[in-house]
């Protein structure tokens, strides 16, 4: 039963990867700017949670309390940061830089803070496990599989039956003439940025709750969760989601075939081929 | 001499805070994914150096510790290695961590600056240069223990390997693959994670579908999630490792009942753990200990030299290092080479305590 437990893991590892490639794919559709600093968001999301839980909070609380920080925060950067250099004349390589920059600042924050060693959220019913189909998943892990497919859902339901979501798609398919229909992109932006904050807390919570919590931890989930978006189409929610899930379910499968070396090297080598032949990804035109 | 001063601030050049300072460097990871170790150790050596500053100093001299953040990155080791030995010309560094400590090591020969490890346990550490020395035993002696201990007391004929993807980690597996084949059992698996990630399910499944008596894990963080995904895929083997697993935090982890390890010896006295928490608000756990330890070696170095009128070079140093050999710190460090010899422990993890099995004596 390996083939079960490595696919059921590559499903539930998929669903917080697609949770927070649908976060960046709603940011970077509508702005075109490339927030590293998401990484860094995901990381404060855990660490404010755990906080909030080590004050008493109960679990739903703490989470709550990381989702309206992120939220907020997310909203902050876009307005103070990337609005500012953007109404500048900097141009988007500068954006990144800056972006990177404040990754480093808030990273480096949690770690000053929290130190850098792997913290735990302490809650035995997270690690409890139940039997499905001969292979066994733990609380947290089916918590992931159920948020990672309501945010996908929830976010489709935003994008396409919301006004703001209409207006942010709007703003990612033409900003000028967004701009002169007085769609009012930097607000889009905001608002945008702040929920695509939100919503990457999500992950940020439920992934360290499996697998402890790191100040350095978002960087590698959103490298994988950006080859998704890219992958999948920029723009297309269910592109990103979807290819979310075959990156961490071939990562995951691959290890029936080769050693883990060769996993990920591998996995991302069948993508840069498969870039070869849809440049423009798999959820596009 | 207001100009010199301004000139040599200028130009990035500290000058000696008291001509009495004596200076040493150390190169250790204070950020980033290994700062989790690299702060302990950095505490390590503070400790020590407070210790004998509040007494006075050594033979007079204050000693004062530069450190520099690596965060575990060779290429960057090498560049703060030059910088403590060209810009503030220390006599010796501390390192940690074996990628960085050899990307140093041949810097350390050809400046003659001691190199001094505390912590890193890989192989190739031994003989990477005549200026780097160990005051833990490399990973290959105590892996020795621990394979022949399982084989030949713990009836184990067969084993797994989940081994970090870096130098430590490679240097573990393969030490671990020559010692318990040549004890007499078999290698059935192995499995690499890359370093600083926490997700071991994936690779604990494949080796666990090969049904090992023992799993061997050679990891540096992450100790505490290992345990709860091995009681979490419901794994019958047992988890057995080195002195890596003598994290409190493991120990403490209900879930690692029965995980069996050797244990490099190092003991503190009560009232020393107890003057560490109450300064830096963490366990005097093994690596300050380790660290503090190597600062002693240091310091009793440094303290030769200068009874006997010597200037303290790092040539100076390794020649008194090698005279006097055999050092009474934390723990006796008996150096017959570079790397030091000490008493070896086999550990079992049970009812949330690290129990003695086995005492195996400095060769």
């Amino acid at each position: 039963m390996l083939w079960l437990n490595l696919l059921l893991n590559g499903l539930v590892w998929g669903c917080a990867l697609g949770m927070v490639a649908v976060s960046f794919s709603l940011i970077f559709a509508t702005t075109r700017f490339f927030h590293v600093a998401h990484a860094a968001v995901y990381g404060l999301g855990g660490y404010v949670a755990w906080s909030a839980l080590k004050h008493g909070l109960p679990e739903w609380a703490a989470l709550l309390v990381g989702i309206v920080a992120c939220g907020a925060v997310g909203a902050l950067i876009q307005k103070l940061l990337y609005e500012r250099l953007d109404r500048s004349g900097a141009t988007h390589l500068v954006i990144l830089i800056a972006s990177l920059g404040l990754s480093a600042v808030i990273q480096n924050s949690l770690a000053a803070v929290y130190t850098s060693n792997v913290l735990q959220y302490g809650l035995p019913w997270g690690n409890r496990t139940t039997v499905i189909g001969g292979a066994l998943l733990t609380n947290t892990q089916m918590l992931t599989v159920g948020f990672g497919i309501l945010s996908y859902l929830g976010a489709m339901w935003f994008a396409h039956r919301t006004v703001l979501g209409k207006r942010m798609r709007a703003v990612a398919s033409n900003p000028f003439l967004a701009e002169i229909t007085r769609l009012q992109p930097r607000q889009v932006h905001i608002a945008v940025m702040a929920i695509g904050s939100a919503l990457v807390c999500i992950p940020g919570v439920l992934v360290p709750l499996d697998l402890g919590l790191q100040p350095f931890g978002g960087v590698p989930i959103l490298l994988t969760a950006t080859i998704a978006v890219i992958a999948g189409g920029v723009g297309s929610i269910s592109g990103a989601f979807v290819l979310a899930l075959v990156i961490a379910v071939l990562q995951n499968l691959s290890l029936l075939v080769m050693p883990g070396e060769w996993s990920i090297g591998i996995t991302f080598g069948i993508f840069v081929i498969f870039m070869l032949f849809r440049p423009r990804g798999l959820f596009t035109g | 001499m207001l100009r010199i001063s301004t000139i040599a601030l200028a130009l990035g050049l500290a000058l000696p805070a008291s001509a009495q300072t004596i200076r040493l460097g150390a190169v250790l990871p204070l950020t980033g994914p290994a700062a989790v170790i690299g702060m302990q150790e950095q505490r390590g050596i503070q400790f020590a150096v407070d210790e004998v500053n509040a007494k006075g100093g050594v033979a007079g001299h204050k000693i004062e510790v530069l450190f520099e953040d690596n965060q575990a990155k060779p290429d960057q080791s090498v560049l703060l290695f030059n910088k403590l030995v060209d810009l503030q010309k220390v006599p010796a560094v501390f390192t940690g961590y074996s990628g960085p400590s050899l990307a140093m090591a041949p810097l350390a020969g050809r400046k003659k600056t001691l190199l001094v490890n505390g912590g890193a346990q890989a192989d190739a550490l031994d003989k990477a240069s005549p200026y780097l020395i160990n005051t833990i035993p490399v990973l290959a002696g105590e892996l020795d223990v621990l394979a022949t201990y399982l084989v030949a007391d713990a009836g184990k004929k067969t084993a797994a390997i989940l081994f970090e993807n870096n130098a430590a980690g490679i240097a573990g597996r393969d030490d671990f693959l020559g010692s318990f084949e040549k004890a007499g059992g078999k290698v059935l698996a192995q499995e690499p994670v890359p370093f600083g990630d926490t997700n071991y399910r994936p690779a604990l499944l494949k080796l666990a579908a090969t049904s090992p008596d023992v799993v061997f894990v050679v990891i540096t963080t992450g100790t505490p999630q290992l345990a709860d995904q091995v009681r979490q895929i419901d794994a019958k083997f047992t988890v057995v490792g080195s002195t890596f697993f003598s994290d409190p935090e493991l120990i403490a982890n209900p879930n690692a009942e029965g995980f069996t390890h050797t244990q490099v010896l190092i003991n503190a006295p009560e009232g020393m753990a107890a003057a560490f928490k109450t300064k830096y608000g963490t366990e005097f756990d093994f690596f300050p200990k380790q660290y503090y330890n190597a600062a002693t070696v240091v310091m009793i170095c440094v303290e030769k030299l200068l009874k006997d009128g010597k200037p303290v070079t790092g040539e100076n140093l390794l020649a008194a290092l090698k005279e006097i050999k055999t050092f009474k710190g934390l723990t006796t460090t008996v150096f017959n080479t570079n790397t030091a010899a000490t008493q070896i422990n086999m550990n079992r993890i049970n009812g949330k305590q690290d129990n003695l099995l086995k005492v195996i004596p400095p060769k």
